[in-house]
């Protein structure tokens, strides 16, 4: 590869990291495996960097690449992460402010009980339409499908994860909002 | 549960996220090693696949007189020669006795040799073989048949590695005789009267350095067919020998 194209995707690799690395966080739900996600979307777009690298968005094509990796991961055995459906430990934060522990916690736990028990695809639209504020027509490209698909999967992914958080706050005692 | 309150839950959700430690020279690094690996192993793959190739289609490409002279070099190596080489051997010493013997004895006539290649022709009253009945059986062995004044007759002739015992073979002869040639050979020579006053049989044995040993032998009955039975043998040990030594005939 040509120096300046090593330099265009370092520039790339370096500014989308981070971003990468939460939406894969989002879909995963741990971040080891969101890091494995985000370099292993990267070195596939460096393989691939001569022929991508003057794409319109690419950005774009990068959440599309991390989903497909993600994918693929989850369809190999080896990987099939274990079922978190046991009681998480409580981590309060000392250095934080008391009163935003409460919906931080609540957040952390949306995520990791509500959002994982959601179906792998309808999760990954909801991340993409909730998370990355995509459109409809973006996350039906990122995900190769038609528009009809992705407003299927986000009705049915938003009521699992209702109906999820419903059962979760009432056995916890929260009051649903 | 609004979407709203989806979209905050989820930007909670990485707020702690642990620091990124991540360098893309690294990352570029890795991915060169993957490429070098998979370079390296598609190289494998092919090199594999084009012996495998070669290793199939070398040997149809090949000439087939090469093919067979590649076989037949092989075969060079064992103790066994070719049975063509043998008959072509077998022809040729079979015309050289005959020829030689002719002028030595001008007074035989109709001379011949029919000899067998990697056959044993068993002593007289046996049917010859057709095949060799174990490894000390001769390359070749057979008659040189000749007429003289008294009628048709043979001499024997046997070549090959049968092995050679010197007290055996002086065993009841009336004269025996061994001498040293020059080549390193021995020729040994002897005659029986069995039982009469006549020679009965003359036999010549040239034994080579190499373990090779060729005899001919004269009967007083013509040994190719038994019968014929005549006072004494129509040629003597100094015929025989000078025919075993003959520095024209190549023996071995």
């Amino acid at each position: 590869m040509r120096k300046a194209d090593e330099q265009g995707f370092r520039e790339f690799a370096a500014a989308n990291a981070a971003s990468l690395r939460r939406t894969a966080y989002l879909f995963c739900g741990d971040w080891h495996t969101a890091e494995d996600l985000m370099q292993s979307s990267l070195m596939k777009m460096y393989m691939a960097w001569k022929r991508i690298k003057d794409l319109d968005n690419l950005i774009a094509y990068a959440r599309k690449v991390l989903l497909r990796t993600w994918l693929d991961e989850k369809r190999r055995p080896w990987r099939r992460a274990e079922q978190r459906d046991g009681e998480l430990p409580d981590t309060a934060d000392a250095t934080v402010d008391p009163d935003n522990t409460s919906a931080k916690l609540w957040a952390r736990e949306l995520v990791h009980t509500a959002l994982l028990q959601v179906p792998p695809r309808q999760r990954a639209v909801l991340v993409l339409r909730y998370f990355e504020d995509l459109s409809v027509a973006e996350v039906a490209v990122a995900m190769g499908c038609t528009e009809g698909t992705v407003k299927s999967q986000t009705a049915r992914g938003l009521a699992t994860l209702r109906a999820i958080v419903e059962k979760l706050d009432s056995s916890s005692g929260r009051v649903a909002s | 549960m609004s979407e709203q309150e989806i979209r905050e839950g989820m930007l909670l959700a990485v707020w702690d996220e642990p620091p990124l430690d991540f360098d893309p020279d690294v990352l570029i690094k890795r991915v060169e090693q993957k490429k070098s690996r998979r370079r390296a192993l598609v190289g494998v793959g092919v090199a594999t696949a084009v012996i495998a190739v070669a290793s199939f289609a070398l040997p149809g490409l090949l000439p087939r007189d090469g093919g067979s002279q590649l076989a037949s070099e092989g075969q060079a190596t064992t103790s066994a020669p070719p049975s063509e080489s043998v008959e072509k051997k077998a022809q040729r010493i079979g015309d050289k006795l005959a020829e030689k013997l002719a002028l030595k004895r001008t007074d035989f006539k109709e001379i011949y040799a029919e000899f067998h290649p990697g056959q044993f022709t068993y002593p007289p009253y046996s049917t010859p073989t057709t095949t060799r009945r174990n490894p000390s059986d001769p390359d070749f062995s057979g008659y040189v048949y000749l007429n003289d004044n008294i009628g048709p007759t043979a001499l024997r002739v046997t070549a090959g590695r049968p092995g050679f015992s010197i007290s055996n073979f002086c065993v009841s002869a009336s004269y025996c005789h061994e001498s040293l040639q020059k080549d390193g050979s021995t020729v040994f020579e002897a005659e029986y009267l069995e039982g009469g006053s006549e020679v009965a049989r003359a036999e010549v044995v040239r034994r080579f350095s190499s373990g090779y040993v060729v005899q001919i032998s004269s009967h007083n009955y013509n040994p190719a067919s038994g019968q014929g039975l005549r006072q004494t043998v129509p040629v003597r040990v100094g015929v025989l020998t000078e025919l075993v030594t003959e520095p024209s005939i190549t023996w071995e």
